[in-house]
C-alpha cells in the first residue's frame, strides 16, 4: 500500500440529528463537498469506481443495501460500486477497499463514501440495536445474549479495566470532558458543549459502570474521500495525503472465546498490521482519531494501538498527554463522543479530520504536526470482533 | 409394592400478601403466598425440584424410564412439557413422556400411573413431578390464594425411603372450580359451603376410608395425615369426619405458600419426610375436580442414610422470602401490561 | 428484525447446547467453546471433541444494564462466568434484588429459566443464581 495511494479530496456534512435530511440528501451533500474540496478541480467522470459504506441496510431506519443505491445518488451508473458493511469499522474498511482498488493498479481514481441515517428511529431503539442483537439474528441463543444492548458489551470491559488496571469511573468521565471540549472547536461535531466529570457521573446509568454521558450519541451523517494513484496526486492537489498502511483485524465475536476483558485483539491486530505495512511505529504518530464509542473504550484503544502500555492510559489522560495541546493528542475532532457516530460515516469522517490536521487546516483544534503522520481507528461489529486502522502521512 | 426412592422440592422466593390481592376488590383474604418471578414457570420450578430428587435418590438420569408430570398450569394445550424437563435432566430418549393435566388431582393420578408402570415391570425407576402456578385473574379468589411450587419424587423398588403400601381412588362427577378453554383464569368456588361438603370432604373421606378398608389399617396406625390444602380449614374438616386427630395433620401451608394445586399434598409430603422416622405411617389424600386418591406410605431406614443428599428442606424454603407488591405481581402474571406505544 | 421462532430448526439445533451444555473442546490447544463446531476458533484445528460444560462457576466480569429491549425489566446483571472445569459462559444473573450485590469472583450456579416467549411458545435457557456461602 505504501507509496501507491493518495487522498486528493475529503468532504463531510456536519454530524448531528438531521430529521429533515434523507439518507440520499446526506450522501449527495457529502459527495458534492468532497468533489469541491479537490484543490485543482476534478470532473465526476474521472472517478472510475466507488465503495459505499452503509451499516444498517435499513434495520434502524432508512438504509441502503447495494452499491447501486450510491450509483443512483451520485448520478453515475457507469462505474462499479460495492457496498461495504463491517460493523462499526464500516467507514475504515470502505476506505481500505477504495485504497486497494487503486493500489491494485486497476483504477486510477476512486471514491469512498459512508452514510448513516440513525435518527429515523427514537434514540433508545437505535442504541439498543446498535449495541446488540436478540440472539437468533447473530446465530447465538437468546439465553446467552439476552439482557444486552447499548454499551453492555463494552461495560464488561469497563468492569475489568476498573478491577485489573485500577481505572475509575472518574477516569472514564474525563475522556468525555476532553472530547466534548475538543468538539466545541469542531464545526462538524454533533455536540458543541462542554461537560464536567460531575455531569457525566450524575447522568443516568445506561449500563453500570457506564452512564448516559459515557456513551456516544446516535447520529446522522455522511463523509467521503477521493483516492487516487500516488504518482497522479499532484495533478489534483498540492497537498495530497498519502496512505501508508490500511488494515482490518479480528477477534472472536463470542465473548466466551475472548482471552481477557482489558484488551481488544481486533484493534491490536489491525494496528499491528497497519504499522507493519506503513513501516512506522506508534511513537511516530503526531495524533490519533480513535473509536471512543464509550469513554472506557478510548483508553483501551490507545493502549491496544500501542500508543502507551496496557494500564497506563488513565494516568496519561490525567496528565493531559492526550489533550489537543498534549504530547500525543487523541480525538482532536471531539471523538465519537462529541463528534458523533453515524456508523458507516464515522471512519471516513475521521479520515477527513486526519487529512485536515495533517494539512494544518484544522483551525482552532489544530494539533502540532512534527512527523506528519496520523492514525484513524475504529472497532466494533458483533462482539467487538472487527477493527479497521488507517495510517496517513503528509509525505510519501 | 414400589415406593419413594428420593424427593426434592422448589419454592420460589417471592411472596405476596394475600390481602394485597383481595382488598382492592373488596374481598377478604389473609396470610401470604409464594409467587413465581418473571422468568419462572412450572417448567423451571419442576426442573429444580426434579434435579434435587434425582440426586437425593442416588440414581443416574439415564435410569429414569418414565417421567410423569401433573399440573393444571401448562402454558400449552398441545405441546408436552415433559420433553423440556427430559432435556435439562438429561434423560434418555427412551424415557416415556407422560403429561397429566385437567385437575389438581393430576399429580396424584401421575403417581398412580407411575406405580402401575413399575409394578408391571415396564419401568424400573420413574419420576413424578407436581408443579403448579395456576392461572389467575384480578378480583378472583385464586388471585389471592393460588401459590406456586414444585415437588418431585423418584419412584422405584430399590433404595426405597418410603414404601407405598396401598392406594385407593374415589371419584364422582362433581364441579366446584373449573377453567374452560376460553378462560385465562380458574373460576371461584361456585358455592363454597356446597363445594366443601360434597366436594372436598366427601371425596377425601371416601378415598381415605376406602384405602384403610382395602389394606386393613385403622386411623390409629397413621402418624401423619397429609391432605390436599386448598385452604387452612378443609383438611381439619376431613380429619374430623375421619376421626383423625388434628395433631396428625401436616402443617398448614395454605396461608404460608398458598393453595398449591396439584402439588399441594406433595409439598406437604416432602415437609413430613424431611423429619419422619423409620416405621412411621403416612396417609396422603389428594383432591381435585371430584376425584380423590389416597395413598398409604411407611417410612424406611434408608431415609436416614440418604439425608445427606437431600436438596433444600421445606423449612428452609419457608425462611427464604422476599415480598413483592400487588402491582409487581400483576406485571408478572401479565394482568397488567405496558402499552406498546 | 425477525423474531426468535422457537419452532425453527435454529432453536432445535441448539437443544444439546442450551439444555445439556454440550460444547466442544479442542484436543490441540484445549480451548472450550460452544455452539459445537468443526474448527477450533483459536487455533484452527480440526481435532475437536464434545465437551459437557459445568453448571457452576465464578463471575469473571459483569455489567448492570438499565436500558433494555421490551420483555426484560431493568436492572439486569449480565455476566461472563468462568465455569468449573473450563470454558466461559455468558448469561444473566437472576433473583438479584440489589445489583450492587454482584462482584467479580462471586460463585454462581445455573438454573433453568424462561428466556423469551414468541408465538405463545417459551424459550428456556440457563441463567445464573448467586450461590449462598455456607
Amino acid at each position: 500500500m505504501r507509496g501507491k495511494v493518495a487522498i486528493i479530496g475529503v468532504g463531510m456534512i456536519p454530524f448531528g440529528e438531521h430529521f429533515q435530511k434523507s439518507l440520499e440528501d446526506m450522501a449527495a451533500e457529502a459527495y458534492i463537498t468532497c468533489l469541491e474540496s479537490v484543490d485543482k478541480g476534478i470532473a465526476p467522470k474521472e472517478i472510475k469506481a466507488a465503495w459505499f459504506g452503509q451499516w444498517s441496510g435499513g434495520t434502524i431506519g432508512q438504509g441502503a443495501q447495494a452499491g447501486s443505491s450510491l450509483a443512483s445518488i451520485i448520478g453515475n451508473m457507469e462505474i462499479p460500486i460495492t457496498r461495504v458493511e463491517n460493523g462499526c469499522p464500516t467507514g475504515a474498511d470502505t476506505f481500505r477497499n477504495a485504497c486497494l482498488g487503486v493500489a491494485s493498479g486497476v483504477y486510477d481514481v476512486v471514491l469512498a463514501l459512508g452514510v448513516e441515517k440513525m435518527r429515523d428511529k427514537p434514540g433508545s431503539e437505535s442504541l439498543i440495536a446498535a449495541g446488540g442483537g436478540t440472539g437468533a439474528i447473530m446465530g447465538q441463543h437468546p439465553s446467552w445474549m439476552m439482557g444486552h444492548g447499548g454499551p453492555s458489551l463494552q461495560a464488561f470491559y469497563a468492569t475489568r479495566q476498573m478491577y485489573e488496571l485500577g481505572f475509575t469511573m472518574e477516569d472514564f468521565a474525563k475522556v468525555a470532558v476532553k472530547n466534548h471540549h475538543n468538539g466545541t472547536f469542531c464545526p462538524y461535531a454533533h455536540y458543541r458543549f462542554e461537560v464536567t466529570v460531575e455531569r457525566v457521573l450524575n447522568s443516568p446509568l445506561v449500563c453500570w459502570p457506564l452512564h448516559l454521558l459515557d456513551c456516544c450519541p446516535q447520529t446522522d451523517g455522511a463523509a467521503a474521500a477521493i483516492v487516487c494513484r500516488a504518482d497522479l496526486a499532484k495533478k489534483y492537489t498540492d497537498k495530497p495525503i498519502y496512505v501508508l498502511g490500511s488494515n482490518v483485524g479480528h477477534d472472536h465475536a463470542n465473548y466466551w472465546d475472548k482471552h481477557n476483558f482489558i484488551e481488544m485483539l481486533a484493534t491490536v491486530r489491525a494496528a499491528r498490521g497497519a504499522f507493519e505495512m506503513a513501516a512506522v511505529k506508534p511513537e511516530d504518530l503526531d495524533f490519533a482519531e480513535v473509536h471512543d464509542c464509550f469513554t472506557n473504550t478510548e483508553l483501551m484503544n490507545i493502549e491496544d494501538i500501542g500508543i502507551c502500555r496496557k494500564g497506563e492510559a488513565a494516568k496519561l489522560l490525567n496528565e493531559g498527554e492526550f489533550d489537543t495541546k498534549g504530547r500525543i493528542p487523541v480525538n482532536p475532532s471531539g471523538g465519537l463522543k462529541a463528534h458523533g457516530h453515524p456508523i458507516a460515516a464515522t471512519g471516513i469522517g475521521q479520515i477527513c479530520e486526519v487529512v485536515w490536521q495533517l494539512r494544518e487546516e484544522a483551525d482552532k483544534r489544530q494539533v502540532k504536526i512534527k512527523s506528519g503522520i496520523g492514525l484513524q481507528h475504529n472497532v466494533g461489529g458483533p462482539g467487538f470482533g472487527v477493527s479497521g486502522v488507517n495510517i496517513l502521512s503528509r509525505s510519501l | 409394592m414400589a415406593g419413594i426412592v428420593g424427593y426434592g422440592i422448589y419454592v420460589p422466593r417471592y411472596r405476596l400478601k394475600q390481602a394485597d390481592a383481595a382488598m382492592p376488590w373488596a374481598n377478604w383474604a389473609s396470610g401470604e403466598k409464594a409467587v413465581c418471578g418473571a422468568d419462572e414457570d412450572i417448567i423451571t420450578m419442576a426442573a429444580e425440584a426434579s434435579d434435587k430428587a434425582i440426586k437425593h435418590a442416588g440414581v443416574a438420569p439415564a435410569q429414569i424410564g418414565s417421567i410423569y408430570i401433573g399440573t393444571t398450569s401448562s402454558p400449552y394445550i398441545e405441546q408436552y412439557i415433559t420433553p423440556i424437563l427430559a432435556e435439562t435432566l438429561e434423560l434418555a430418549s427412551e424415557a416415556t413422556m407422560i403429561d397429566y393435566s385437567g385437575s389438581v388431582n393430576s399429580t396424584a393420578n401421575a403417581l398412580l400411573g407411575c406405580l402401575d408402570a413399575i409394578e408391571s415391570g415396564r419401568t424400573k425407576y420413574g419420576i413424578v413431578i407436581g408443579t403448579e402456578d395456576r392461572a389467575t385473574a384480578p378480583g378472583t379468589e385464586g388471585e389471592a390464594s393460588f401459590g406456586a411450587a414444585a415437588a418431585a419424587f423418584v419412584i422405584g423398588k430399590d433404595g426405597i425411603i418410603a414404601d407405598i403400601e396401598g392406594v385407593y381412588t374415589y371419584s364422582t362427577l362433581f364441579i366446584d372450580r373449573w377453567r374452560a378453554t376460553k378462560d385465562t383464569w380458574v373460576s371461584n368456588y361456585f358455592d363454597y359451603r356446597f363445594d366443601r361438603e360434597f366436594g372436598y370432604e366427601k371425596h377425601v373421606v371416601a378415598a381415605s376410608k376406602g384405602l384403610m378398608g382395602k389394606i386393613g389399617i385403622k386411623t390409629e396406625d397413621f402418624r401423619y395425615a397429609v391432605f390436599q390444602q386448598p385452604d387452612e380449614r378443609l383438611p381439619g374438616l376431613a380429619a374430623r369426619a375421619l376421626g383423625i386427630s388434628s395433631e396428625l395433620l401436616a402443617p398448614g401451608m395454605a396461608s404460608i405458600l398458598g393453595d398449591l394445586g396439584s402439588c399441594s399434598a406433595f409439598i406437604s409430603l416432602a415437609g413430613v419426610l424431611d423429619t419422619a422416622k423409620a416405621g412411621e405411617r403416612i396417609l396422603l389424600t389428594s383432591y381435585g375436580s371430584g376425584s380423590s386418591n389416597a395413598f398409604s406410605m411407611i417410612v424406611r431406614d434408608q431415609i436416614e442414610q440418604k439425608k445427606k443428599n437431600l436438596g433444600v428442606p421445606l423449612e428452609r424454603y419457608l425462611e427464604q422470602k422476599e415480598y413483592i407488591d400487588y402491582v409487581s405481581y400483576l406485571k408478572i402474571t401479565k394482568a397488567l401490561k405496558r402499552a406498546p406505544y | 428484525m425477525s423474531s426468535p421462532a422457537p419452532a425453527s430448526p435454529l432453536f432445535w439445533r441448539f437443544n444439546p447446547e442450551v439444555y445439556r451444555l454440550i460444547g466442544v473442546r479442542c484436543k490441540d490447544c484445549g480451548h472450550i467453546t460452544y455452539p459445537r463446531r468443526k474448527i477450533c476458533p483459536i487455533c484452527g484445528s480440526l481435532n475437536l471433541e464434545e465437551h459437557k460444560l459445568s453448571r457452576r462457576g465464578t463471575v469473571q466480569t459483569y455489567a448492570i444494564n438499565w436500558v433494555l429491549p421490551p420483555g426484560l425489566e431493568p436492572p439486569v446483571p449480565v455476566v461472563i462466568v468462568d465455569l468449573e472445569g473450563g470454558g466461559k459462559y455468558q448469561g444473566i444473573i437472576t433473583e438479584v434484588t440489589n445489583p450492587e450485590d454482584v462482584k467479580i469472583g462471586d460463585k454462581v450456579e445455573m438454573v433453568l429459566r424462561k428466556v423469551v416467549t414468541d408465538r405463545g411458545l417459551n424459550i428456556y435457557g440457563y441463567k445464573f443464581r448467586l450461590v449462598e456461602e455456607g
